[in-house]
Formats: C-alpha cells, sequence, structure tokens
C-alpha cells in the first residue's frame, strides 16, 4: 500500500519540485498540498495522511507548532519538517515538539523518498547537513558506556554539569570527562550533535531523549 | 603653599580689627596722659594762687591777732567764690583742716605723709578712686593750701574706659563670630559645591540646585550648575535614545533582509535545484547536456548554502527558538568556526524578551571573537542564570586577559569599539555590562538585566 503524503510549503516553486520528486516513486502518493499553516491543519485533519512534510517557516502557524498539534491530537500522522534551516537547534525543537524526521529542501529526490518510508516505518530520519551522518551500515564508532549514554540522556534533557554531577552523585570533572569521551566516540562536536548522531545510530530512542 | 579662602578672609577680618584696636588703645594712651597733665596744671595752679591769695591776705593783717573766728572769716574769703570740680583746703602743719570748699572731707582721706610740695601726684583713695592732688605753701603762714581733683568726677565717663580687656574680648570674639558665619555660609558651601562639581558626571548626575545655608550668589550658582546638568542629561538620554533608534533600526533592517533572503532568493534556488535534479533524472547520465547541469546544480547548492550563511550573519533566524537554544546553537558554530571549546551552563526557564535575548546574543557573539582574537583563549565559557525576571550572563575566558578600561567610550575613542558597543547593547535595554578577570587569568565579561539593573 502507497505511503500517503501532504506538503506544505508557502512557495509554489519548491511545492512543484517536490511534488515531481514524490510522482516518480510509485510507493509514495501525494494526498494533498497546502500553502500556509492553516490550510495544512484542515489538510490534515481531513486527509489524515501517513506523513506530513512540512515547512518550518510557513504564513499562519509554523510547522514545529503543527507538529506539536499532531501530537496533542494523537493523529496518526508523522510530521517530518522539510526547512532551509540548518540549525541544529531546529532539529532539536522539531523533535521534541513530535517530528520524526528533519530534511533540508536541497534534499535529493532519493533521500527524500528514502526518508519518508524510513519514518513511515516507524524510523527516524535526519538529514546528513545537519547531524554529519556516516555512510549506512558503518559503525565505525565505539559504543558507549552504560555511563555514557546516562549522561548523554541528562545532557539532552537540558542539565547542565554541575546538575548531572549532583544528580548522577559523582564530580563536575567527571561528567565533562564523560561527554568529551561522547564527542569522541560519536564524532561530535558539540552537544547537540552528539544527540542527534545518537539518535541517529540507534544509541538513544528518541522517547528517552525528549521526555 | 596654598591660600585657602577662609584663612584670607580671617586674615582679612582680624587684620583691621586688630589695628583699629591698637590705634583706639594709642589714642587712649596718649588721651589718659594728657588728661593727667591737664589735671595736674589745674590743681597746681588752684593750689598756688590760693596759697599767693592766702599770704597776701594774711600779711596785711599780720600786725594784729586774730581769735579763731576772725581767722576762719578771713580765710572763709580766700576761698570764697571759687568754683571749681574739685576742693582746696588750707591745712596747718599738722594736717589739721582749718578751712575748706564743700565736700572736701575726702582731702583728710586722701592727705597722708610724703606729699611733695609744690608739684602734683596722682593719689588713689582707698575706695580704688583716683585724685590728682597738690599742695603749696602759703608764704610764711606755716600753712598749707592743698588742691584736689578726682577723675572720676572731673573726666567721669572718659576716663571709665578701663576696660580694655573687654573691649579686646569683645572685638575676638565678633571676630570669631563672623569668621564662623563666613565659614557657615560661605565657604562650606563653596566647598560643598566644589566637591559635587569635580565629582560630577556630567550627563548623568544632577547636583542639588539648592542649598539654603548658602550666600545668596552661591545659591545662584548652584541654580546654574543644576540647569547646566539638567540639559547635559537631556542630551545624553536624547543621545541614548537616538544610539537606541539606530540600533534597532539597524537589526531591524538586518533581520528584514535576512528573510527576504531566506523566503526569496532561497526558495528560488532551492526550487531551481529541484527542477535540474528533475531534468536530470530523465536525461541520460552520459550526455554533455547532463554534465551541463550538474555544474548548474552544483553552482545552486553553494548558492544556497552561501546564502544561509549571510541570513545567520545578519540575524540568524534561529533566534527566534529563545535565549537558551540560540545561545546553543551560537556557540556550537562559533566552537566550530574558531577552533574554542565553549562550554554553556543555562539555569533558565523564563522567557526573556526578543530584544533582551538579541542583545545578549550580540554581546556573547562580540565577546566570544574578543576573546579568541584579543586574548587568545582556547577556552570560554558562558552561564546564564534567570531568577524572577532577572537575567544573568557571565562570560569568562583562560586568555591574556587585560586592563578593564575605567570608561568604555574612551576605548571607542581609541578605535576598540566592541566593548563599547557591548556595553551599549546592555544599556539600552537597562542592563549593564561589566568586565573584571576571570579565575583563570583572563577577562570576565558580566552582563545584568532586570527590574533591579535598570533603574542603577
Amino acid at each position: 500500500m502507497a505511503i500517503r503524503v501532504i506538503l506544505a510549503d508557502d512557495h509554489p516553486l519548491t511545492r512543484a519540485g517536490l511534488r515531481d520528486y514524490i510522482a516518480k516513486e510509485r510507493d509514495l502518493v501525494l494526498v494533498g498540498e497546502a500553502s500556509d499553516g492553516d490550510e495544512a491543519w484542515d489538510l490534515i485533519e481531513r486527509e489524515r495522511p501517513d506523513v506530513a512534510l512540512l515547512d518550518i517557516r510557513m504564513p499562519g502557524e509554523n510547522g514545529v507548532s503543527l507538529a506539536r498539534r499532531i501530537k496533542e491530537s494523537s493523529l496518526p500522522v508523522i510530521p517530518v519538517m522539510l526547512t532551509s534551516f540548518d540549525a541544529q537547534q531546529y532539529v532539536m525543537a522539531s523533535l521534541r515538539a513530535g517530528a520524526r524526521g528533519y530534511i533540508l529542501k536541497t534534499v535529493t529526490p532519493e533521500e527524500l523518498s528514502r526518508a519518508i518510508r524510513v519514518v513511515a516505518r516507524g524510523g527516524l530520519y535526519l538529514d546528513g547537513e545537519v547531524a554529519r551522518s556516516i555512510e549506512d551500515g558503518d559503525s565505525a564508532f565505539e559504543s558507549l558506556s552504560g555511563r555514557e549514554r546516562e549522561v548523554l540522556l541528562y545532557a539532552a534533557r537540558g542539565l547542565s554539569s554541575k546538575e548531572i554531577a549532583k544528580d548522577l552523585i559523582i564530580s563536575e570533572r567527571t561528567v565533562q570527562t564523560h561527554l568529551a569521551s561522547i564527542y569522541d566516540k560519536l564524532g561530535a562536536r558539540n552537544k547537540t550533535e552528539a544527540m542527534l548522531l545518537a539518535l541517529k545510530y540507534g544509541i538513544v530512542a528518541l522517547e528517552e531523549l525528549i521526555e | 603653599m596654598r591660600r585657602h579662602l577662609l584663612i584670607l578672609l580671617t586674615v582679612a577680618i582680624m587684620i583691621p580689627s586688630f589695628a583699629a584696636l591698637v590705634l583706639g588703645g594709642i589714642g587712649l594712651v596718649q588721651h589718659e596722659r594728657a588728661m593727667e597733665r591737664v589735671a595736674r596744671s589745674y590743681v597746681v595752679d588752684i593750689a598756688e594762687s590760693v596759697a599767693s591769695r592766702l599770704d597776701m591776705s594774711w600779711s596785711r593783717t599780720r600786725s594784729f591777732p586774730l581769735n579763731d573766728r576772725e581767722r576762719f572769716l578771713r580765710l572763709r574769703q580766700v576761698t570764697w567764690g571759687l568754683s571749681i570740680p574739685g576742693w582746696v583746703a588750707v591745712v596747718d602743719v599738722n594736717g589739721t583742716v582749718l578751712v575748706s570748699t564743700a565736700d572736701a572731707e575726702v582731702l583728710r582721706l586722701l592727705w597722708q605723709k610724703g606729699i611733695p610740695v609744690g608739684s602734683a601726684i596722682e593719689v588713689d583713695s582707698r575706695e580704688g578712686e583716683k585724685y590728682t592732688l597738690a599742695a603749696f605753701p602759703a608764704g610764711d603762714t606755716g600753712w598749707y593750701v592743698v588742691a584736689a581733683v578726682s577723675w572720676d568726677k572731673l573726666m567721669g565717663p572718659m576716663m571709665r574706659f578701663n576696660r580694655w580687656p573687654i573691649l579686646v574680648g569683645l572685638i575676638g570674639f565678633l571676630g570669631i563670630v563672623s569668621v564662623l558665619a563666613l565659614w557657615k555660609w560661605l565657604v562650606a558651601p563653596l566647598r560643598v559645591l566644589g566637591n559635587e562639581v569635580s565629582s560630577l558626571q556630567l550627563g548623568k548626575d544632577i547636583p542639588q540646585g539648592d542649598d539654603p545655608s548658602a550666600v545668596f550668589e552661591i545659591r545662584r550658582l548652584r541654580q546654574v550648575l543644576e540647569q547646566l546638568a539638567r540639559g547635559a542629561v537631556e542630551r545624553a538620554q536624547l543621545m541614548k535614545q537616538y544610539v537606541g533608534d539606530i540600533v534597532r533600526v539597524q537589526e531591524e533592517e538586518r533581520s528584514r533582509i535576512a528573510r527576504e533572503i531566506h523566503d526569496g532568493p532561497l526558495q528560488d534556488v532551492t526550487a531551481l535545484i529541484h527542477q535540474i535534479r528533475l531534468s536530470r533524472m530523465v536525461k541520460d547520465p552520459k550526455n554533455e547536456d547532463t554534465r551541463h547541469l550538474e555544474n548548474a546544480e552544483d553552482g545552486a547548492i553553494h548558492a544556497v548554502s552561501e546564502m544561509r550563511a549571510l541570513c545567520d550573519e545578519l540575524s540568524p533566524p534561529w533566534l527566534d527558538l529563545g535565549l537558551s537554544q540560540a545561545l546553543d546553537e551560537l556557540t556550537e558554530r562559533l566552537s566550530r568556526h574558531l577552533g574554542v571549546e565553549i562550554p554553556v551552563e543555562v539555569d533558565c526557564d523564563e522567557e526573556l524578551p526578543a530584544d533582551v535575548t538579541l542583545s545578549f546574543f550580540r554581546v556573547v557573539q562580540e565577546a566570544v571573537h574578543n576573546s579568541v582574537r584579543h586574548g587568545r583563549a582556547s577556552r570560554v565559557s558562558l552561564r546564564l542564570s534567570c531568577d524572577n525576571g532577572k537575567a544573568l550572563l557571565e562570560i569568562a575566558d583562560d586568555g591574556t586577559g587585560f586592563e578593564p578600561p575605567g570608561d568604555f567610550e574612551e576605548l571607542r575613542v581609541r578605535g576598540h569599539r566592541g566593548l563599547a558597543n557591548m556595553s551599549e547593547r546592555m544599556s539600552l535595554i537597562g542592563g549593564k555590562l561589566e568586565v573584571g578577570s576571570s579565575d583563570e587569568g583572563g577577562t570576565l565579561i558580566r552582563c545584568k538585566w532586570g527590574p533591579t539593573s535598570s533603574s542603577a
């Protein structure tokens, strides 16, 4: 059965291109298009698509807030951000709001269809540009220790090193040593990237990370 | 030597007072001496003339003896009609008063042994009154004519000026009173005014407009000074407003341009990339056209990333996510570009106003660049905490540090705009920026914002 997709973007040319991307795939079907946030919400409620491709910046309601609304209404729709913003904080904000995918608009047709398939299967898809990806099947990273995983989860919740140290009853310096080791193992350059890569690699589940 | 006003004024008051006092004293002493001479010649004259009259009258009646009564009447004749401010008496060798003018009892008291004959002397009575007295022998009668004058009665009030110390004391007292008055109304208010003016920050402080204890001129001076200071404060506020407007307009403009780029050309080029990719899909990969399309795609992708970078530089869209996340994004990017470690600690659940977020963001941007560029820091730590609508941001580095300037404007004049700009950013949102030394010997920048700091 084909995966039903809607596309919300205020830019008609972008919509045209992406529409053609999707049309090329036999297992994907575009069931509707919206040019602003409010239209998108009506479409989502009416069509109940499997996947909703949402632009972050739109007139009316923005994409992140739409994703949150879908999550809050418990609709069986998977929000995926399709945006020009390459900031990692947007990825985190989108994931917290309930998005299961984050794709930049410069995406190739292959990547777009793969992303839609991955999230439709219940997976998580993050664009390579926002979380540097290692080629599929390449598991060159060392696995994190239990403590490191724990520290990463605490850090993901926005706790400072001091607070993590207090909660885990270890010294602040130890927390920082753990974090440095996590970055090193994942090839991350900072906390946000470490979280995104950990998600990508399936080291932590999204639910754990954004609880 | 510094010439203090009070000393000058004191001297100016004291010199004429003392001069007057000394002159007065000299005059008085001279006067007393003159009076003494007058009194002496007066009593000598009286005594002499009475003595000679007595002698003459006596020598005429010497041929026949007189009884006591006749002698008394004769003596009365001699002294009759003498109207003098003093006394005249005729005494015999034993000092017995034979005849005298009225109220001459006092002479008996003054009469004493050893009074020289023929010249005047000053004698003090037992009560302390001063008299000038002269005795003359009346020919060969064996009697003496004694004349005396009382200083008290003759010169009366004039000579009572023997209260010289009181006068000196009084003048001294008046001098002290006037010095005190000068101090209270002139010198002290002048000093207070001087101190206020020397510590006055023109454009910031307004001095007190009146000093009720000062003299009129100083009060007037104060009024003028207050008006000047008010004018300066108004100008400074206007200037601040003006700068604030410039910064605001600049930020608005930057964010408008960023938005236009993002919503316009960036989307257009993205759509262009889609179209190129779609047309490449239907082409034979070996075709010459495909190569051109590939080049076009690369160029378009490059344009997109350049435009994104431009947007981020002008006004990052992710500022909308709030300060905490904006700082995360900013520091992650800065640490990547500058190769420094930037740990961020955020303890802030409050939503700060957009202009505060923007100001803190710009300060961090500038501060991290400064730390790396000027302080050669390898680690810059950020700490943000909020509490009841107040926010505190601390930026500490491990760089070389520097001597914090007293005035940021001074730095601006010397061409270092960074700190001055940061400070201005904070002051525009009613916050404060402080510069100090970090624990690691580098620089510590502390930004405070909140209801209390705005009044400071």
